[in-house]
């Protein structure tokens, strides 16, 4: 009898002191959305992983076979590679040009308001069409800007690229930076605006230049944008699915493959339960990037 | 030397708007051709003007009703997202309870796992649910797809905010709850503003997601409407389906401006603290 | 708290609208998403859903099943077209959640037991030509699961007036082909001789249905090479030799490309590429089926009249030229439907002799229907694509590829050739290993 009373007790002081009230609670909503539409969903294609399933009939409890056939596979391998060299130029870049824009944009003047709409444009169009477009423009010989270099007589500039793999993984980074860098410059915009003014002019009164007052004032309150920008490129380029499948289908032949593209084509292969234990894998491989880079943009109190 | 600053960051400014208009100056051109036009060859630069790709477009293609579900599907997802995002942000910012931590890192920890492997049993549970072909069942859907991004974002941004601004509220007698309210969130103008342009197109344009769960055609959204121009040997429509999507640009690209005023003018007021 | 009521009541408010936009459009279209529903509760009503990748024909098809569900209010039909649809059936199999009628047809699901035997539909077979019913059958049950009604054809489209110019002839032989693709080069040095769109891998795995199989498929008969390959009696299919059918090809293809009777961008050129050159007079010769005849005709409406086709010429010794003669547009019913007795009513309604007569004229196929004379392409064209059949063995797609190797795969592999990845023989053991790798 004791018990129950003197439990009441305390969550009912608790709640006077505001320790628990209706904020303790704000996240479940969000939790059980989740929970049902994705984690639900997701511990049964885990189960998927550790079987043979083809998608259609059979399917036979094979436990980790999966995982150890993925890595004996030379094409499994070699899209590793491909995924961690895109993700490797792709996303550092994203955030260098992503800050760069955001910087020329942060101050006032005309049109400030149409060239931010401007740069978010590419992302506006369905990537179904983005695609063609992409090749329209790129296409050794035939595409526009080998029509327009051709115009001023350099169109040896453009080349071959899809014929040689640096080339081709050179243009599928900027490919993909052209179309989202506008998305990392949003964040960096949004940071740079919750920069109280009066830090700057401290800092001009201390005899700041530009530089320093970057380095000491920007960066440093600039972090939780760097984090959320740097976490959210490094997942999203070592995802990459639409803008490699649009310019090479993977190819030739799979020389450019990505493992989004992998599991894709394992899955609907006939190979179901194999894509999905590749899928296991890809989020470890995505986890240790951004695990590291959570630590180091660490909030320094 | 000022000047000189300010004209080549103007200069640069208008290079980097005028890379990003290419697609949609293609888009034109593409759409203005009539389909007898061999382009390849000749100039590919300017088109026929062939306004009747237009009109085929609209009639062929629903495009008018597609517009209206993906605009439902985006709204219903982005108030979701929203409202539970920022809600679940402020609890896991402020509070170090355990439930919040374990949600926060189910979250990032489920940002990095690729969607395929949903598929089939997210599909059956959508059948379950009687959920396949609504539009409020995929703004469900899409809404799970960004929660985890969206949370992420705001817990940053609520991080930055000093914890002082809710406790002043809170001698003044105002709950947790209701200081979330009533200050934090209209701070969080910023951060709303990225999640909505972020994740907004995503939803806009989401072809994997609809294609399961949205299958009769009155439900298309617009991804789907263009894809009754793809054959599967014989290419495309590519004139009428530049023109689909031409048309499916412009109300975007409307809201947008006029959204933008409003926006810029919340970013800036929101962010100035006194 | 009064901040929180109302947020929570708009987005109440915003989803309970959407409920009703989605439940009120639901009603008036009666579009019942799941087969396994029950939907035959008042008055008997039953909905049925005919799943398609076929997207040319859906406007057609919407006519036919608008007039269907007017003409009588027992059964409403939907129509869903998608894109990927091959994909889509997949999972739709996977979940359960199985169309009534579907276009898609896999050996796998066959073998599954996905779709109801249709072998005593003798009303629909009396009428199709002999040949259909053969190509229907399914070779390990000897049943018929699917009904196709309309064939097409694929071979090499050729420029006409090219031809006559040079006084060519079309070849029946690999030897011919090449020196009439080497005399176009020296006569006309800007035109490419054979155009390959090798950036679609789709392409270039059907060059290998039609090419290499063929040679596998004429030698053995259809029936056999059927068997063979599900059964992959490498005795047979010989993939891998250094001298068979893969090596020889491989070999063949990539001389043609160090002569430069090929177009140089073979890696990097497009469909849309291809009809463009074709119809400027800039390609001499393309490989491909019926179905791009409405992209050429678009880009020059004129073509379907000075148009050639001709078949492949046989570049194995002891073999004949071949030409594709495919079932095309067919129509499985799932074996779970609860609707099988509407699925064929409304099946019989297609069949009609009309409707197949629009159908074949909208997709360019001529009708497998004995009853039905369409005009399913220029005089010019039927008279080309007939003599072509007359002249070549006819062969058909490869339906029985293992279902870890699809045609896009081994069009890849083709790619990985060409950028010289592999020797001919190289490429015969990678074959032969994916197609092997594939069946397990």
């Amino acid at each position: 009898m004791d018990a129950p009373a003197s439990f009441l007790k305390g969550v009912l002081g608790m709640i006077k002191t505001k320790k628990i009230g209706l904020h303790t609670f704000m996240a479940v909503p969000a939790f059980l959305l989740f929970a049902l539409f994705f984690i639900y969903p997701l511990i049964q294609g885990i189960g998927m992983s550790l079987t043979d399933w083809d998608g259609l009939g059979r399917s036979n409890f094979i436990g980790l076979q999966n995982f150890f056939d993925f890595f004996k596979d030379e094409r499994a391998i070699t899209d590793i590679k491909n995924t961690l060299l895109f993700a490797l130029g792709s996303a550092p870049l994203l955030n260098i040009i992503g800050l760069i824009y955001a910087l020329l944009m942060n101050g006032k003047f005309k049109g400030k308001g149409i060239a931010r709409v401007i740069i978010y444009l590419p992302a506006v169009i369905s990537p179904l069409i983005m695609g063609y477009i992409w090749y329209l423009l790129l296409q050794p010989e035939r595409g526009f800007v080998f029509h327009a270099l051709e115009l001023i007589g350099k169109s040896s500039w453009l080349g071959n690229w899809l014929g040689d793999y640096t080339a081709c993984m050179v243009v599928l980074v900027l490919v993909n930076v052209w179309q989202y860098a506008g998305m990392t410059m949003v964040i960096y915009l949004a940071g740079l605006q919750s920069i109280p003014e009066e830090l700057y002019e401290s800092a001009k009164i201390d005899g700041a230049s530009y530089w320093s007052s970057f380095r000491y004032v920007t960066l440093p309150m600039l972090m939780p944008s760097i984090r959320i920008n740097v976490v959210t490129n490094i997942i999203g380029s070592l995802a990459v699915f639409d803008i490699v499948m649009a310019l090479t289908d993977g190819g030739p032949g799979y020389s450019t493959e990505t493992l989004s593209i992998y599991i894709m084509r394992m899955c609907y292969g006939s190979k179901t339960g194999y894509s999905t234990a590749v899928a296991l894998i890809m989020f470890f491989i995505i986890l240790i990037p951004v695990i590291i880079s959570m630590r180091l943009t660490r909030e320094k109190e | 030397m000022k000047t000189i600053l300010k004209v080549s960051k103007y200069f640069l400014i208008v290079l980097i708007c005028a890379i990003c208009l290419i697609p949609f100056y293609i888009l034109i051109i593409l759409s203005l051709n009539t389909p007898q036009r061999i382009f390849y060859e000749g100039n590919m630069f300017v088109p026929d003007f062939f306004l009747r790709n237009y009109v085929d477009a609209w009639n062929k293609s629903h495009i008018g009703t597609a517009i209206i579900n993906s605009a439902v599907i985006t709204i219903v997802a982005l108030v979701i997202i929203l409202v539970f995002g920022a809600m679940a942000a402020y609890t896991i910012a402020r509070f170090n309870y355990k439930f919040n931590q374990l949600v926060f890192w189910l979250f990032m920890s489920c940002m990095m796992i690729p969607g395929i492997i949903n598929t089939v049993p997210l599909y059956t549970l959508m059948i379950k649910l009687n959920a396949i072909n609504t539009l409020w069942g995929m703004g469900l859907v899409c809404a799970t797809i960004a929660m985890p991004s969206a949370v992420f974002i705001f817990t940053g941004f609520v991080k930055s905010l000093p914890r002082e601004i809710e406790e002043a509220a809170i001698i003044d007698g105002c709950s947790w709850f209701t200081a979330f309210w009533k200050i934090t969130f209209p701070l969080l103008k910023p951060s709303v503003a990225a999640v909505i342009i972020l994740n907004g197109f995503g939803i806009w344009n989401n072809y994997a997601q609809a294609v399961f769960f949205l299958q009769d055609s009155k439900k298309h959204n617009i991804p789907q409407a263009l894809s009754v121009y793809f054959q599967q040997f014989a290419g495309a429509h590519w004139n009428l389906m530049a023109a689909t999507a031409v048309i499916a640009v412009i109300p975007v690209i409307i809201a947008f401006l006029m959204f933008q005023k409003n926006l810029m003018k919340g970013l800036t007021d929101g962010a100035l603290k006194g | 708290m009064k901040r929180l009521v109302a947020m929570l009541l708009s987005v109440i408010l915003v989803a309970g609208i959407c409920t009703g936009c989605g439940n009120s459009t639901n009603a008036s279209t009666a579009a019942a998403s799941n087969a396994s529903e029950v939907s035959s509760k008042a008055e008997g009503h039953v909905n049925i859903k005919l799943f398609t990748g076929k997207i040319e024909t859906i406007d057609l098809m919407n006519e036919i099943i608008n007039d269907f569900n007017a003409s009588q209010d027992r059964i409403t039909v939907e129509q869903e077209y998608q894109k990927d649809a091959s994909n889509i059936i997949k999972i739709k199999f996977a979940s359960g959640q199985v169309p009534d009628i579907m276009t898609t047809y896999e050996q796998g699901f066959v073998d599954q037991g996905k779709y109801l035997d249709l072998s005593d539909q003798t009303a629909w077979w009396d009428r199709l030509s002999p040949e259909m019913k053969v190509d229907c059958t399914d070779v390990k049950s000897g049943k018929q699961y699917r009904v196709c009604t309309n064939m097409t054809m694929a071979g090499f489209f050729y420029n006409k007036a090219i031809f006559s110019e040079l006084g060519l002839k079309t070849a029946t032989t690999w030897d011919e082909f090449e020196k009439n693709l080497q005399t176009i080069k020296d006569k006309k040095p800007s035109v490419t001789p054979w155009f390959i769109f090798g950036k679609e891998a789709w392409h270039l795995g059907h060059l290998i249905e039609f090419i290499p199989h063929g040679y596998i498929k004429q030698q053995l008969g259809s029936i056999e090479a059927k068997k063979a390959m599900l059964d992959n009696d490498k005795a047979k299919l010989n993939f891998g030799a250094a001298d068979g059918a893969m090596a020889t090809f491989a070999k063949n293809l990539i001389e043609l490309k160090t002569k430069g009777l090929i177009n140089a961008d073979v890696l990097t050129a497009t469909s849309d590429n291809c009809v463009q050159e074709f119809v400027t007079g800039k390609a001499a010769m393309l490989s491909n089926g019926m179905w791009v005849l409405s992209s050429l005709t678009d880009a020059d409406p004129k073509i379907a009249d000075t148009i050639g086709f001709a078949p492949y010429p046989s570049y194995m010794p002891n073999s004949k030229p071949v030409v594709l003669s495919a079932e095309d547009s067919g129509y499985s019913i799932s074996a779970t439907t609860e609707h099988k007795a509407e699925a064929i009513e409304f099946l019989n309604y297609l069949f009609k002799a009309e409707n197949q007569k629009k159908y074949s004229e909208a997709s360019k196929a001529p009708s497998a229907f004995k009853d039905v004379q369409a005009k399913w392409a220029s005089t010019n064209v039927v008279s080309e694509v007939n003599t072509a059949l007359k002249d070549a063995v006819n062969i058909g797609f490869t339906n029985e590829k293992p279902a870890g190797f699809s045609g896009d795969d081994a069009g890849r592999l083709v790619q990985d050739l060409l950028s010289g990845k592999y020797t001919p023989e190289t490429f015969a053991t990678a074959y032969e290993k994916a197609w092997n790798d594939g069946m397990k």
